[in-house]
This record gives structure tokens, C-alpha cells and sequence, in this order.
């Protein structure tokens, strides 16, 4: 073969590498920052997408590596679905970056940051600063914990499919009215369940929680953490211990991907029983989707709280 | 009879009371719950209002919206040195100094572009370390121009705080230089379309450094890495990249007119899932060659190991070669060897305290002993971490 010939045949075997992928998937490509999020675009993009979570439910997902095989998911993503509130602050700016993909960037359709359709909980007022440990400037950053909220990411993920593939629009919206429908069946089933225990107090080990607690009417009575990432010191222990006894407060929730010494610490001082919950599906095996995430959390704590 | 009957009408009439009552409770409890979601709700729309116009313009008119973020490091070193207490030129010898003072800016210059500047303050010298301007052409090609620390290898692409050592590996000292290969030019990365990470940046600079400063002013130096990650499992990752650099020198012609360079590294990451707060492993090792008027090649390798939330151990060998005949040294071995050992106390994200132990067994020298305390602290925006 002549050199000419050589060239001519690598250049097709590029172009053939690069746009065979392109060609052979004609589902939308999703990346989700969460496996929360994943579940959702899974309820509304149907068959017709394809999507992929970063942080695993049981997973921190403050502490997610940008890991450059995660790079190559944004690289591939026709849309890109976050939660937003600096949750994944530490890592995402350089997914992004790293992912070198245009369709992605912010202000471009690819790019959605949840956070925009739901009311945020917990916005610092007055002065802010890192002297009180990792706040969040822009709230709570949990909230896909209040079922309602389900809904809000739902429609702003349906809208933004509609956009990005406007000859499905129907299906999307169908779908849509779908999980609605049914995630309002669920919350009503919930509801009952836990309608009971309104008002029941409890303490957390980090603020993870807040969006379950107002939801559900729980009333938190302080944090392990008293300021955001920063173990706590005895003294607030022992503080916290004194308030749990007071208030008959027996309950100590903690997310799934803490070490549970400071709430065993607290149990053992207050009589209190800690509670070990996952806060994303995917946390434990039986949460498989947003639904059953919910049936894991309400069964558990009617569990707990039925107990004499 | 007329007792019993005053007495069941009393009772009907309690009853009755305590029914009306509770529905009144209901009531006024359904209209508080509703009142306070509400005043939530506004509580909440009210913050969001603050926050979008806070910081809007200064006292100037002038709209602060597009400031670039910044990030200040601060430095502070302490050490001691068990030679030479009379030489007041040492680069490490005891005493306390601000070792560097850095300021990271970083922004989108326009839809095109995305600017980033690192300004070093180090002793009474002010250097800007890193001026760039980067630009995404396709979602495998991207450019940048500027001054910055080429990817030759791992170690070379860090900034003084990022170091998993206080100090840097003898190989980046005495092969690469103090400074590293930090230079103006332009630099084209391609992302190739593999099933795994895998990366080849091509570099063409100016090649102002000792290694590469050439005789002509048309002397550059071109520089190539290759970068691949693969994931083993999800906890554990491999990154495996080779780097290669070549330009003209100053030295006199012949032989030794140019410099190559040529190196490897191997990384290896492990963090487990679902426990990444406590827990963490690193394993890295690096090989540099370089051909100029003589051969000089070393290797070092490190490990860093996440014990608990706050606390990292650390080890590092070093080790760096000349071979004998080419210096005339005869039958006398030119290596050094260096065995480091360090404890982190990592506060927060953004401050840690460092001890760092070195044994320095070098050749025709006393052998040194280097002890450092080092207090790394960062304010401003909050950095994302690489990888």
C-alpha cells in the first residue's frame, strides 16, 4: 500500500471511531450527579434516555472524587442533571471542566441545576463565613428529601427534555403525569403512616435531614455537629445529652456514611437508640428508586417511633 | 330522679364542650401549620432576595457581579537542620519562614474563554506562576495559552500547597529544577476516543529554563504527555502516564547542544465507598531521565494513608543518580538517597499542620537529618479538589 493509502485509511478509521457511537445510540444521554436524580430522569425520560449516576446513594456526596473516568461520562452527556445549593461544589466545577463537553456548560441547555425549581430550606441570614464550618451560602442542599420536592425536579426535568428532544415531548409529558400520579398515591400512604408521630422529637448527626423532618412535621431538637463537618466537642455533647433527656428526645438519625461513634457516644449518655438511615436511593439495597427510598425512611421510623 | 336527670344533661353538655373543643383545636392547629409554611415559604423567597442583591455594585456604581474568584494560600515553614549552621545560603537550613503566599483569580473571560492567574509571593519575590487562557474547541480538543506548569509527570503540575510532601521530590529538584518546567507557550490536549481516560497533550514553549535555554532566540522546546486512568472496581483507580520533552540547550555544540527528557508515572488511588470521609490510599511513583551534557535519572515513590478523619501518614523514597564515568568521580557512587516521613493533622478542608522527618544520605557530604513543621491554610472561594 502506498503511504497516501495509509493515511487515507487511518483517517477513516477516526472519523468511523469518533462518529459510530454517535450514530448507533439514539438515546438521549443523561448524567446525574446523585442516584436520586437518576431515578427521577429514569420516571420521565422512559425508554428514551440513558442515564448514568456519579455519587452512589450510599456515597457522601460532598466528598465525591473528580475522578477523570467521571470526566468521560460529562464528555458523553447530551444533558447534565445536578442538585445544586454548592452540594457538589467540590467536584463538579472540575467534572465539568475536565469534561470538556459544550453542550454541558452552564447557560446550555445540557445543563440543569435542579435546585432552581424548589424552595430552599435553611438560607443563612446575616453574616456567613467558614469560622461556622461548611454552610451552605444557598441552604440546605438535601431537599430532594421532602416527596414534593420529587415532584418540582420531575417537572423541571420533563421541561428540560422537552427542549433537548422536542419529537418526544408527549411521551416525556406523559410519563410525567405518571409519576406524579403515582408519587402522590405514595405520599398520601406515607403520610398516614407516619401522621401519628407528629411533633416526635429527635436529634440529627449533620443537617442532612431537615427537608424529612419539617415534611413529615419531626421537630429536631439540635445536630451532633453543631457546626456543619466539624466533630463535635464533648461539651456540645453533653449539652445535647441534657436537652434529650428533658425533652424525652430517644431518637438520634444519622445518615448511613458517617462513622456512628459521636451518636453510639450520645445513645449511651441520653438512653437514646441511634438510627442509621440511607439518604439517597441506592443507600441500602432495598431503596431502589425514589418510591422506595421513601418506603425504606417512613417504615423505619414508624418502627422506631412504635416502639414503647 | 330530677338529680340524675341535672346530672346527664351536665355530662351531655361536657361532652358535647370537649367535642366542639377538639374541633376548634383541629382547626386552630391546621390554620397554624398553614400560617407557618407560609411564613417559611416567605422567610425563604426573602433570603433569596438578599442574597441576589447583596454585593451587587460598590459605592462606585461599579458592579462587582464578574468579580473572578479568589483563593489566598498562606505557607509557614518551620525547620531544622542538623548541617551546615554557619552557611546562611542553604536553601533548607533552620529557622522559621513564610515559605509561600499564593493567589488564585479565576473566571470566564467571555463565552470563548475561561482566564485563571496564581501570583506567588515568595521571600521579597513576586512571581506570577501561572497566567492562563483556555478555550474548548470540541469535546475532544481544547487549547490554552500562557504561562504554566507543563504535565510532565505528576509532581510537576502541582502548586507548592497541593505538594503531598513538604518539599519536592529530589528528582523535580535537581533534574527539573526549583521552579520545575513552568513555561510561556501555547498547548493543544486531546481527549481520545478510548473506553478509559486517556489523554495526549502536546506543549510547544518557550523553553526559558536552565535545563532548555537554547543558544538562538528560535530555540523552543516541545513537550509531550500521555495520561491514562482506569478504574479497578469503584474504590481503586490506576493512572499510568508517560511524558517526554525535548529542546536545544546552551551548552557548547556537539553531543550535548540538546536536552531530552523522558519520564513515567504510576499512580494508584483507593478510597473506600460509602466511608470516603475516613479512609484513603495513595500509591505514586515517578521516573525521570534526562540526557543533557551528562545523564541524570531518579525515581521516587510515596505513599499517603488516610488513618482517620483528620489524620494522614505518609512515606516517600528518593532516589537520584550520575553515572560514575561520565563525572569523573571513578569508582565513587554519585547517588542520593532520601527517606521522608510525615504525619498530617488536617483540620478542616481548608487548614492542615504538617511534620515532616527527612534522612538525607547524599554523596561526598555529611549525611542530614531535616525536620519541617508546616501550617498550610487557605480562605476565599472554596477550591475544587483535582483528582
Amino acid at each position: 500500500m502506498r503511504p497516501f493509502n495509509w493515511i487515507y485509511s487511518i483517517c477513516i478509521f477516526f472519523l468511523l471511531a469518533v462518529s459510530i457511537p454517535g450514530l448507533a445510540i439514539a438515546k438521549l444521554n443523561v448524567v446525574a450527579t446523585t442516584e436520586d436524580i437518576a431515578s427521577i430522569v429514569k420516571e420521565v425520560g422512559g425508554d428514551l434516555v440513558d442515564v448514568k449516576a456519579i455519587a452512589k446513594g450510599y456515597q457522601d456526596p460532598h466528598l465525591i472524587e473528580a475522578k477523570p473516568s467521571y470526566m468521560l461520562k460529562v464528555n458523553r452527556a447530551d444533558l447534565l442533571v445536578y442538585q445544586g445549593l454548592e452540594l457538589e461544589v467540590g467536584w463538579l466545577p472540575l467534572l465539568i471542566q475536565g469534561g470538556r463537553n459544550p453542550k454541558v456548560l452552564p447557560g446550555k441547555p445540557g445543563h440543569l441545576d435542579l435546585s432552581q425549581a424548589i424552595a430552599p430550606l435553611e438560607v443563612p441570614t446575616g453574616t456567613l463565613d467558614r469560622s461556622m464550618g461548611d454552610v451552605h451560602p444557598l441552604g440546605n442542599p438535601h431537599y430532594h428529601l421532602n416527596p414534593e420536592n420529587g415532584l418540582l425536579m420531575a417537572q423541571s426535568i420533563a421541561d428540560r427534555l422537552h427542549r433537548l428532544d422536542p419529537a418526544n415531548a408527549e411521551i416525556y409529558t406523559n410519563n410525567l403525569e405518571r409519576f406524579r400520579h403515582r408519587l402522590q398515591n405514595k405520599i398520601a400512604e406515607w403520610k398516614a403512616k407516619l401522621e401519628g408521630f407528629r411533633g416526635t422529637r429527635l436529634v440529627t448527626y449533620h443537617a442532612t435531614w431537615l427537608y424529612l423532618l419539617d415534611y413529615f412535621g419531626f421537630e429536631s431538637i439540635g445536630t451532633i455537629e453543631n457546626r456543619p463537618g466539624i466533630p463535635p466537642s464533648s461539651k456540645h455533647l453533653a449539652e445535647l445529652s441534657a436537652v434529650m433527656q428533658q425533652t424525652g428526645t430517644k431518637t438520634i438519625l444519622q445518615a448511613n456514611f458517617y462513622d456512628d461513634e459521636f451518636s453510639e457516644l450520645l445513645a449511651g449518655k441520653a438512653q437514646g437508640t441511634v438510627m442509621i438511615l440511607p439518604v439517597s436511593v441506592g443507600g441500602v439495597t432495598e431503596a431502589t428508586d425514589y418510591f422506595s427510598l421513601f418506603d425504606v425512611l417512613t417504615g423505619e421510623l414508624e418502627n422506631a417511633f412504635s416502639r414503647p | 330522679m330530677k338529680f340524675i336527670k341535672s346530672l346527664s344533661l351536665a355530662l351531655a353538655c361536657a361532652l358535647l364542650g370537649q367535642t366542639a373543643f377538639a374541633e376548634e383545636k383541629q382547626y386552630f392547629d391546621n390554620r397554624i401549620e398553614t400560617l407557618e409554611t407560609r411564613v417559611k415559604q416567605l422567610e425563604s423567597e426573602k433570603a433569596k432576595r438578599e442574597t441576589a442583591t447583596s454585593g451587587s455594585t460598590t459605592a462606585t456604581g461599579l458592579s462587582r457581579y464578574f468579580n473572578p474568584a479568589i483563593s489566598i494560600n498562606g505557607l509557614l515553614l518551620g525547620t531544622y537542620v542538623n548541617q551546615g549552621r554557619t552557611d546562611s545560603t542553604r536553601e533548607v537550613k533552620t529557622g522559621f519562614k513564610v515559605q509561600e503566599v499564593e493567589m488564585r483569580f479565576t473566571a470566564n473571560v467571555d463565552s470563548y474563554l475561561t482566564g485563571d492567574l496564581t501570583i506567588a509571593f515568595e521571600g521579597d519575590e513576586v512571581e506570577v506562576e501561572e497566567i492562563i487562557a483556555s478555550l474548548l474547541i470540541s469535546n475532544r480538543l481544547s487549547l490554552r495559552a500562557g504561562k504554566f506548569f507543563t504535565p510532565f509527570g505528576k509532581h510537576n503540575l502541582l502548586h507548592t500547597h497541593a505538594f503531598p510532601f513538604i518539599d519536592a521530590p529530589l528528582i523535580n529538584e535537581e533534574i527539573l529544577g526549583e521552579e520545575g518546567i513552568n513555561e510561556v507557550g501555547v498547548g493543544l490536549a486531546v481527549l481520545l476516543p478510548a473506553p478509559w481516560y486517556s489523554e495526549i497533550q502536546l506543549q510547544f514553549l518557550e523553553g526559558d529554563n536552565a535545563l532548555f535555554k537554547g543558544a538562538l532566540n528560535d530555540d523552543f522546546l516541545y513537550l509531550a504527555h500521555w495520561k491514562n486512568l482506569v478504574e479497578l472496581g469503584e474504590e481503586l483507580t490506576a493512572e499510568l502516564g508517560g511524558s517526554f520533552a525535548y529542546g536545544k540547550n546552551d551548552l557548547a555544540s556537539g553531543p550535548y547542544n540538546s536536552t531530552q527528557l523522558a519520564g513515567a508515572d504510576l499512580t494508584f488511588k483507593w478510597k473506600p465507598a460509602g466511608r470516603e470521609r475516613y479512609r484513603t490510599f495513595v500509591w505514586q511513583t515517578e521516573f525521570i531521565n534526562s540526557s543533557r551534557d551528562v545523564d541524570k535519572k531518579g525515581i521516587y515513590t510515596l505513599m499517603q494513608y488516610q488513618f482517620a478523619r483528620r489524620w494522614w501518614i505518609q512515606g516517600r523514597y528518593d532516589f537520584l543518580t550520575l553515572p560514575r564515568d561520565q563525572v569523573g568521580g571513578g569508582e565513587v557512587a554519585q547517588d542520593k538517597h532520601r527517606y521522608s516521613t510525615l504525619l498530617a493533622f488536617v483540620l478542616s478542608e481548608f487548614s492542615a499542620l504538617r511534620l515532616q522527618y527527612n534522612y538525607l544520605d547524599q554523596f561526598q557530604s555529611e549525611n542530614e537529618h531535616q525536620v519541617f513543621l508546616q501550617l498550610n491554610f487557605t480562605f476565599g472561594s472554596h477550591p475544587a479538589h483535582s483528582y
